[in-house]
């Protein structure tokens, strides 16, 4: 009587644990992804890039974490008023991100992030750094399309650019409003490939489209 | 049935149990015990851990028990990695950070030069800059605005700090250019050969520069060549001097590139009035070819090819014999080509190159004919490795081999040169805040059958965030130039040793750099070439006699942030310098050096109609010219120089095609220039040296095709 109970008990305490740890990382990552719309300040962002860094440290083959870590260093980077602090943080997301690629070859998020961070690049000095991030940004956005023609976020970009992009240089804001719909349209049909794949961008062009005047 | 119950009870609360948590907190600052904030600490392996707060301190909580490694990083900072027990309960451990000496962290040894780069912080100049300063987009022209260098209107080159102009060498990607001008007529500079467009970096060291160069008395100008181009894209240019352009294939690994131009002054010259007798006006012909293979991934195959072709004649005032006039032809061409490749084998990151030039000139002086021919066979390559924790090494050698052959008339000279070079240097980091650079070059020259030894060192040491103390010695060697050669097979190198203290801040848009020198010439080339009347002069014999000296200061502001979209800088140089080389009889201030110089550069961006206009403004001190009735050997001065030049780039998206029309006005108020005099052989009659134009006028429009695909 008493055997069986323990044998019983051990083995749905091994498949918990076995499967706890496959949700240890899961509810981890869900949490800290939750946290992403309340940041405030760099202190707040600091604090959540760590968390991630951690968990790609100990789970040592999964991309998702450095994806992040890299994606709020380019926050940071926008974030941060002292413009001689910017490229420090590029550095860091360039670093993480190459970790994020090399266990994840040929993401289209991932080329969204290097487009991301030309665009930071690009936005420390755009009269010096136009002609080489300029052309470095849409590159990579290019190569995200390529990789994933769903992707609505390379799109998203690509039209932010535009947008604050004079006319004489290509860009102005009836090109950029094309590109807000076909992203718009994009984000409404994304579904990710799961629960912790990124989603950023939406709530962002949606209050970013509130804002531009109606022409 | 009860102790049942209590095994049950142990696994409910078997979650609980490894619950009992423990709480680590501490302190993290760096080795001056300055709180370092944004640390990353935790326990290895696991997710626990925490962010140091702006005060240094961190507290976070973990569920892991026992041995554990506790791992503290952050960015510049050497891993802390400690051994400790986790406990239930509360833990405080303090932790030191050890700054990590890299060369990304560590001050850059910086005497001597100014560097435009997009790539490297702290430079005090952009590659854009050097597009938009002056008024024609040449590499030279702008690099006159820089303390240091000199402006001299009447003769091509660089300058700096009392050398001639062939006391300055042009280095691309690795490698020295031997005519980085075309040939020109007296009196009438020509403009560098290489578009900046090319070049993703410049140093241009005013003196004290590497090791890994050398044939260069006073000073260097290290280009870079771009790297991988990131699109394909079509360029379209229209001047009033004529027409171009170029087209760029990109492919995942590879990328090919064509340019070509034809430009023809004729037009212009017969709308603005001239003050040379052309009979003739300029034509010239450029093609080039540029290649780039990504070979493996960090190693990039980089090709050059140029060939360029010009022709021009004029009457040139003959002062013996007023009002004839000598008829002048010149007719110059000439091949480049620069293969080099560079990649990062394990440790070791490694360069080899090979460039081969040849120019020629075919020239025609009141009926004699001349031609010059000039090839050189290039090869070289560099080593570098890291070989302590902070030290580097690079190591390498270089071999040239030129011919000359000239003709004159019936009159053949051919000379051969062989000069082989090795360099050792080593970048030494002492902290982050205090770097060396020590290196020794030694050199072979065929021709003179001798060699040197050139030892180079330079320090830095950082004072705050933004400013730096460097220092510099170095002693440089240049073999004789070939027209000596040719007279005398007796030479010995010409020498200089460069001394060198400076100051600079770098700050968030604001630049100051103060810099003092003293240069020691010796063993300096003299002799009296040409048989042509040397006036008055007596002849001097071949030797290696002359000596001289050149001291001075070197001062620049740069400042971005004051005026709202405004940029300026001021320069401005003293120059104290004597030498007697060449045919000089005594020591003297030579012609191509003026005692004060002083320039202004402003750039505003104007938004609303998307131009950029720039101002430049030049004033020089006047320079010594030859009077054959002064007893004083170059005894007179002339006026001093003064020049004021604006040039406004519009920016337009024709056709969803970014454009750019450019005019350029060169010394707006008319300042009467005179450069100075040249005299007959008599004394009697003297002809003042000027520009060819009073004030010069440029317009283009350059158009580039497929830029714009933010639309696509």
């Amino acid at each position: 009587m008493k055997k069986p109970l323990i044998v019983l008990l051990s083995v749905i305490c091994l498949v918990n644990l076995t499967y706890a740890d496959g949700a240890r990382y899961v509810s981890a990552m869900k949490k800290n992804i939750s946290k992403m719309d309340s940041l405030y300040t760099l202190g707040d962002m600091a604090d959540l890039t760590n968390s991630f860094l951690r968990i790609g440290d100990a789970e040592k083959n999964k991309w998702l974490p450095y994806y992040y870590a890299s994606y709020l260093y380019v926050i940071t980077s926008f974030t941060d008023t002292v413009s001689a602090n910017k490229d420090g943080y590029l550095d860091r997301a360039v670093k993480v991100l190459a970790l994020a690629d090399s266990l994840q070859p040929d993401e289209s998020e991932i080329y969204v992030i290097k487009g991301l961070i030309s665009q930071a690049r690009l936005q420390v000095d755009p009269m010096n750094r136009f002609m080489k991030y300029g052309a470095e940004m849409n590159a990579n956005l290019k190569k995200a399309v390529m990789l994933d023609q769903t992707n609505p976020r390379p799109e998203y970009l690509m039209g932010m650019t535009s947008y604050y992009t004079p006319e004489q240089f290509g860009g102005g804001v009836k090109a950029a409003k094309v590109m807000f719909e076909s992203a718009l349209d994009k984000f409404n049909g994304f579904v990710p490939k799961d629960e912790l794949m990124p989603t950023w961008g939406k709530k962002q062009l949606e209050n970013f489209m509130k804002q531009i005047p109606q022409q | 049935m009860k102790n049942n119950y209590n095994l049950l009870l142990v696994f409910l609360l078997f979650p609980f149990l490894i619950n009992a948590q423990t709480k680590v907190s501490g302190k993290i600052s760096d080795a001056k015990m300055n709180p370092i904030p944004g640390a990353n600490i935790y326990i290895k392996d696991s997710y626990d851990g925490g962010t140091s707060k702006v005060d240094g301190t961190f507290s976070f909580k973990t569920n892991e028990k026992g041995a554990a490694v506790l791992i503290a990083s952050f960015i510049g900072y050497k891993k802390y990695e400690s051994n400790i027990d986790l406990k239930k309960g509360e833990m405080k451990i303090d932790i030191i950070l050890e700054e990590e000496i890299t060369q990304l962290n560590a001050v850059v040894v910086s005497a001597g030069s100014f560097e435009a780069s997009d790539e490297r912080k702290g430079v005090i100049l952009k590659p854009l800059d050097v597009l938009t300063t002056g008024s024609t987009a040449d590499l030279y022209s702008s690099l006159n605005t820089l303390p240091g260098a000199q402006t001299i209107g009447e003769t091509e080159g660089l300058f700096v700090r009392g050398g001639s102009a062939a006391e300055s060498k042009t280095i691309i990607d690795e490698m020295i250019v031997q005519k980085p001008f075309s040939s020109s007529v007296p009196d009438l500079p020509s403009r560098g050969r290489f578009s900046p467009m090319m070049f993703k970096g410049t140093v241009f060291s005013t003196g004290g520069y590497s090791a890994q160069y050398g044939q260069a008395l006073s000073s260097a100008l290290i280009l870079k060549t771009q790297d991988m181009p990131n699109q394909t894209i079509t360029a379209v240019n229209l001047m009033v001097l004529g027409f171009g352009g170029a087209h760029t294939q990109v492919w995942d690994k590879t990328a090919f590139s064509v340019e070509g131009g034809y430009y023809n002054l004729n037009p212009y010259n017969n709308v603005f009035k001239q003050r040379v007798d052309w009979d003739r006006s300029p034509s010239s012909l450029d093609l080039s070819a540029n290649f780039r293979q990504r070979i493996t991934k960090n190693g990039l195959l980089k090709a050059f090819v140029s060939y360029s072709k010009s022709d021009l004649s004029l009457y040139l005032p003959d002062l013996d014999n007023p009002p004839s006039k000598t008829f002048f032809r010149l007719k110059p061409e000439n091949y480049y080509s620069n293969v080099s490749y560079r990649d990062i084998v394990g440790d070791w990151n490694l360069f080899g190159g090979f460039s081969y030039s040849l120019d020629k000139d075919k020239i025609d002086a009141g009926g004699n004919k001349i031609s010059q021919d000039q090839s050189l066979i290039q090869g070289k390559f560099t080593a570098n490795k890291k070989i302590f924790d902070t030290a580097y090494l690079t190591f390498g050698a270089e071999v040239h081999n030129t011919l000359y052959d000239d003709t004159y008339n019936q009159f053949n000279v051919k000379l051969e040169e062989v000069y082989t070079a090795g360099f050792a240097e080593s970048d030494v980091y002492f902290t982050n805040d205090i770097a060396a650079k020590v290196g020794l070059r030694t050199e072979y020259s065929k021709i003179l059958n001798k060699f040197n030894i050139a030892p180079r060192i330079s320090f830095a040491y950082r004072l705050g965030n933004y400013d730096q103390l460097n220092f510099a010695y170095g002693r440089f060697y240049q073999t004789p130039e070939k027209n000596y050669l040719v007279q005398y097979d007796k030479f010995d190198y010409e020498n200089a040793d460069h001394y060198i203290a400076n100051y600079q801040y770098i700050g968030e848009d604001k630049t100051f750099r103060i810099e003092l020198y003293y240069k020691q010439y010796r063993n300096l080339v003299k002799g009296t070439i040409y048989s042509y009347p040397y006036f008055n002069l007596p002849v001097v014999p071949f030797s290696n006699d002359g000596n001289g000296y050149a001291k001075g200061i070197d001062i620049f502001w740069r400042d971005s942030r004051t005026l709202k979209y405004c940029d300026y800088w001021v320069s401005y140089s003293y120059l104290d310098t004597k030498r007697e080389f060449s045919n000089y009889p005594t020591q003297a201030f030579p012609t191509f050096a003026a005692p004060h110089t002083f320039s202004v550069v402003f750039k505003r961006w104007f938004e609303s109609i998307s131009a950029y206009l720039a101002f430049t403004y030049i004033h020089a001190s006047g320079r010594p010219y030859f009077n054959p009735n002064n007893p004083e050997f170059l005894g007179d001065r002339a006026n001093s120089y003064n020049n004021l030049s604006m040039n406004i780039s519009f920016i337009a998206n024709w056709f969803n095609n970014y454009s750019v029309i450019f005019v350029s006005i060169d010394n707006i108020p008319g300042f009467a220039n005179v450069y100075g005099y040249r005299y007959s052989s008599d004394g009697r009659i003297s002809n003042a040296v000027v520009p060819p134009t009073l004030r010069s006028l440029f317009l283009g429009i350059f158009i580039s095709i497929g830029q714009s695909n933010q639309n696509q």
